[in-house]
């Protein structure tokens, strides 16, 4: 099993760790266990894992410290970050940071399979595809004025002061065989780093989208419901997703990236 | 002067006013008496120099008799040749004539040759001062002089007769023994008889007698007097005296006869006969008194032998002074009275309103300040009673502001410690729930890494189970219980976090009816009758609307459980009564709350509902209302009801309806 892919556990809590290794080494992972930040960089530097995936709130080394520490010596890992404590800023600075993605706890297994096939398609596109055809994939002109959850979603402000929400097109290519989205109903709140909407594949897989920004949803974009291509053909421009009343986006700001900085 | 009153004073300054003016015009009036007195005096003086003036007149008529008959031949003719019936006849006739009593020539040697009254008597000797002053000196002389009775009764029987007087005893009188006086008292006049050679040959002598002889006093008194009359009485009074004694006179007696033989008190007489000094003034005259005025008269030999008198009746001015200072007496018994009314009338006005006003002080001072004064006059008291009434009116204001002021300030002060034992009640709430928050931040964390792997491993367990397998039923339960269990740690999460509520302007009413009618079927299945008072001119605020209506919802539900089935929720929408605030009241008929755990409703996970309720319901709201600026009021009775009051701002919307 040359492919299988390497996984690192990392939580201070055993039972934590043996739960999420019990529900991927089915899966054909190889999991391995740590119980601490130093741990988990002394295995890391050891065995080179596809993903790490690693609890925030840890005595010592902090979730946080090791994806700095770890991302800095190898930038293409991909490192997914568990909270018990989901503080919505936390996880965002994480993603951020270069995080792949976050996990609030408790989660069900399947939640976490469909993330780390997300994660190793994530990884798969690193290894396969240089950036430059990464960049060519673009279908459309860089926009102006984008703010993203890097790798997630992006947000605009409008003149009107709403926030226009689309998703990230490298979400939708970690997504193997993008079905349909399962939209919010208009006028639910939604919460930066919360979920806004679920990315649905073929196999019926859910896929938590994070909300760029906090607010109430004023309207969807009918067009992409009646047909997802447009997501894919445009998901900067016309296949935007959700029109958002912001709550304080100025404030939120402060957790997004600018698209070209990304 | 401080025990006596006001009035009392006044009084007593009016009283030496009117006193001292009374005494006054006594004064001036006595004075006046005086001079009145000192002018009668004056008059006398001037009416006794008239008198003198007719006694010296008489005296000088029988000089100038005697004079011019002297001179005539018969008469120088008689001495020489002896006399003959010629000269009889001729010296009777002018004797008859002039009135004369006495008509004597003697010849050089002072014999007798003829006495016109007494033709039978002559030769003899006649021992005459008179005569010898003629003789020694040859100049015409005349005098008044003391006739003595033998000389008297040598001229004539009759003569004798009406100088004798009888004393009369008299009030006053100088005392003497003798009980009548026989000589008499004369005006002699002489003069030399001269040869044809001139030489002295004889002398002329001829007399009046005083004696009841009244043609002098009758004379002056009716020149002078003019025989004014007073009461009957006649006020001048003319008198010669022989010594002290009246012997012409018209001075009456009470009887009406002339007052001859009655005499001068012994005060005149020593002053006048004994001293020779002129009297002026009072004196008792026989039975009157009088104003008087008495100068001696002297013989040839310049010896006083009588006095003439003058007086003026006294009672005319002791009337006019007694009137005077009666009338002066009356003027200054009514100037006294009517000072004194006028005193006790000013002294009443004076005093009457101070008394009033210093019984209205009395009354202020007790605090009775509604007491006003009536104005009574336009005076200086009038003004005092006028400011008075407005002092006491401005006081009386000023105290009810002051009342006014001091119970808006209890209010206030009232007002202010419910504001402030609120704001510590909201205070404790927000510090309880700041650590309860703290509390379940950490608890949630802990909770969350146990539930992550009982969610994990039941799922794995469920997924190697086969569908049909009778555990799957066991494993679907625990899967969805830990569920639940992490959506309680959400909630949890959420409201320690308190997520900030998204405004917009919206109408409280319409939340109200949105949600009653969410929550119609539970109200259906409660059986509970709902009843709205809803304000329909409520203004638009800015609110979180799903936030809101969650509160709502906690509210009505809330009510619902505690509410028996038939029971009353009312809701009722208004306005604060400071305006400031939007005011929602759920308002049941429920079991309502103890005492002791009204302070408790608020803490999360409180409940009265058993495993039915997280506790978070009203905790939550409490946050969401604390977000919006508001507040949540409980007011319970048990067994009675609950009424829960929901206070929303009133504020600045336009900024956001910009949005």
């Amino acid at each position: 099993m040359e492919n299988k892919a390497k996984i690192l556990v990392v939580d201070d809590e055993v039972p934590v760790c043996r739960s999420i290794s019990s529900a991927l080494e089915p899966e054909g992972y190889l999991v391995d266990q740590a119980l601490s930040g130093e741990e988990a960089l002394q295995k890391e530097g050891e065995n080179r894992y596809d993903v790490i995936i690693a609890d925030l709130m840890m005595p010592g080394m902090s979730g946080m410290d090791l994806l700095r520490a770890v991302k800095e010596k190898r930038s293409d890992i991909v490192v997914i970050m568990i909270t018990g404590y989901p503080s919505m800023k936390t996880a965002v600075q994480a993603v951020k940071l270069g995080a792949f993605d976050y996990l609030p706890k408790p989660f069900a297994p399947s939640e976490l399979r469909n993330l780390i096939s997300r994660a190793l398609e994530r990884k798969r596109i690193y290894e396969e595809k240089a950036p430059v055809e990464e960049k060519a994939m673009a279908k459309t002109p860089l926009p102006e004025g984008l703010y993203c959850i890097p790798g997630h979603s992006w947000a605009k402000l409008e003149d009107d002061g709403n926030v226009r929400v689309g998703i990230h097109e490298l979400y939708l290519r970690t997504v193997k065989n993008f079905s349909s989205i399962k939209f919010p109903d208009e006028n639910e709140k939604v919460s930066q780093g919360e979920t806004c909407l679920w990315v649905v594949d073929t196999a019926g897989n859910l896929h938590r989208l994070w909300s760029p920004v906090s607010g109430r949803v004023i309207s969807i974009n009918e067009e992409v419901e009646e047909d997802y291509s447009r997501v894919m053909e445009d998901p900067y421009g016309s296949g935007w997703l959700l029109l958002i009343k912001p709550l304080r986006f100025e404030e939120e700001l402060e957790n997004l990236l600018p698209f070209d900085k990304e | 002067m401080q025990r006596f009153s006001l009035r009392t004073k006044l009084l007593l300054s009016f009283s030496t006013v009117i006193v001292v003016s009374a005494l006054l015009s006594l004064i001036i009036g006595t004075y006046l008496v005086k001079t009145i007195i000192a002018q009668a005096q004056g008059k006398v003086k001037l009416d006794l120099n008239s008198a003198r003036e007719v006694y010296q007149e008489e005296s000088g008529n029988i000089k100038d008799v005697v004079r011019l008959t002297a001179v005539r031949f018969f008469i120088k003719d008689a001495v020489l040749k002896g006399h003959g019936e010629k000269l009889k006849g001729e010296l009777q006739n002018i004797r008859d004539q002039e009135h004369l009593d006495v008509l004597t020539l003697v010849n050089r040697q002072s014999r007798v040759i003829l006495r016109a009254h007494n033709p039978e008597v002559f030769g003899d000797q006649l021992n005459d001062d008179v005569v010898s002053h003629v003789l020694s000196r040859q100049k015409v002389v005349v005098s008044t002089q003391i006739v003595s009775k033998d000389d008297l009764e040598r001229e004539s029987r009759d003569l004798l007769e009406r100088s004798r007087i009888d004393l009369i005893p008299t009030l006053q009188e100088r005392p003497r023994t003798e009980t009548e006086e026989t000589s008499g008292m004369m005006i002699k006049a002489a003069a030399p008889v001269l040869d044809y050679d001139g030489e002295l040959i004889g002398v002329l002598l001829g007399g009046r007698l005083l004696n009841r002889n009244y043609e002098i006093v009758d004379n002056v008194k009716d020149i002078v007097y003019r025989g004014e009359k007073y009461k009957g009485k006649d006020i001048g009074t003319v008198t010669i005296f022989q010594g002290d004694l009246r012997i012409s006179t018209n001075v009456l007696r009470l009887d009406g006869d002339r007052a001859i033989g009655t005499r001068v008190s012994q005060e005149v007489y020593d002053q006048v006969i004994g001293k020779g000094v002129p009297w002026i003034g009072r004196a008792f005259v026989v039975n009157d008194w009088y104003i008087t005025a008495y100068e001696p008269i002297k013989n040839i030999s310049g010896n006083i032998i009588g006095m003439l008198y003058v007086g003026i009746l006294e009672a005319p001015y002791v009337d006019l002074k007694n009137r005077a200072v009666l009338t002066f007496l009356g003027v200054a018994i009514l100037s006294v009275t009517l000072l004194a009314i006028v005193a006790l009338f000013t002294t009443e006005n004076i005093t009457r309103p101070l008394k009033e006003l210093l019984f209205a002080t009395q009354k202020v001072a007790q605090g009775n300040l509604s007491h006003r004064l009536r104005v009574k006059s336009g005076d200086e008291i009038g003004q005092l009673v006028g400011s008075f009434n407005q002092m006491t009116g401005e006081l009386q204001k000023a105290t009810e502001k002051y009342q006014v002021l001091t119970r808006t300030l209890e209010d206030k002060v009232a007002e202010k410690t419910e504001e402030l034992r609120k704001a510590q009640d909201q205070l404790i709430q927000t510090a309880k729930l700041t650590s309860l928050g703290k509390l379940a931040a950490g608890i949630a964390h802990e909770v969350n890494n146990p539930l992550t792997s009982i969610l994990i491993n039941s799922h794995l367990v469920a997924e190697k189970l086969s569908e049909d397998d009778h555990f799957q039923e066991n494993m679907r339960l625990i899967i969805d219980e830990t569920t639940r269990c992490g959506a309680i740690v959400k909630g949890l999460l959420d409201f320690s976090r308190q997520t900030p509520p998204e405004k917009n302007i919206s109408d409280l009413n319409e939340v109200v009816e949105n949600t009653l009618q969410m929550l119609k079927s539970q109200i259906l299945v409660h059986e509970i009758q709902v009843k709205k008072d809803l304000d329909r001119e409520l203004p638009e605020i800015m609110i979180d609307v799903n936030q809101i209506k969650q509160v709502f919802t906690n509210m009505i539900l809330n009510a619902l459980d505690a509410t028996p089935k038939g029971g009353w929720l009312t809701v009722r929408s208004q306005m604060a009564s400071d305006k400031q605030f939007v005011e929602i009241t759920f308002q049941d008929t429920g079991h309502g709350i103890e005492k002791g755990n009204i302070g408790k409703i608020f803490d999360p996970f409180y409940t009265t509902k058993g495993m039915a309720g997280s506790g978070l319901g009203l905790s939550v709201s409490y946050g969401i209302m604390r977000q919006h600026g508001g507040t949540i009021d409980v007011q319970s009775e048990p067994g009675k009801g609950t009424t829960m009051t929901i206070q929303l701002p009133v504020t600045e919307y336009q900024e956001d309806e910009a949005v």
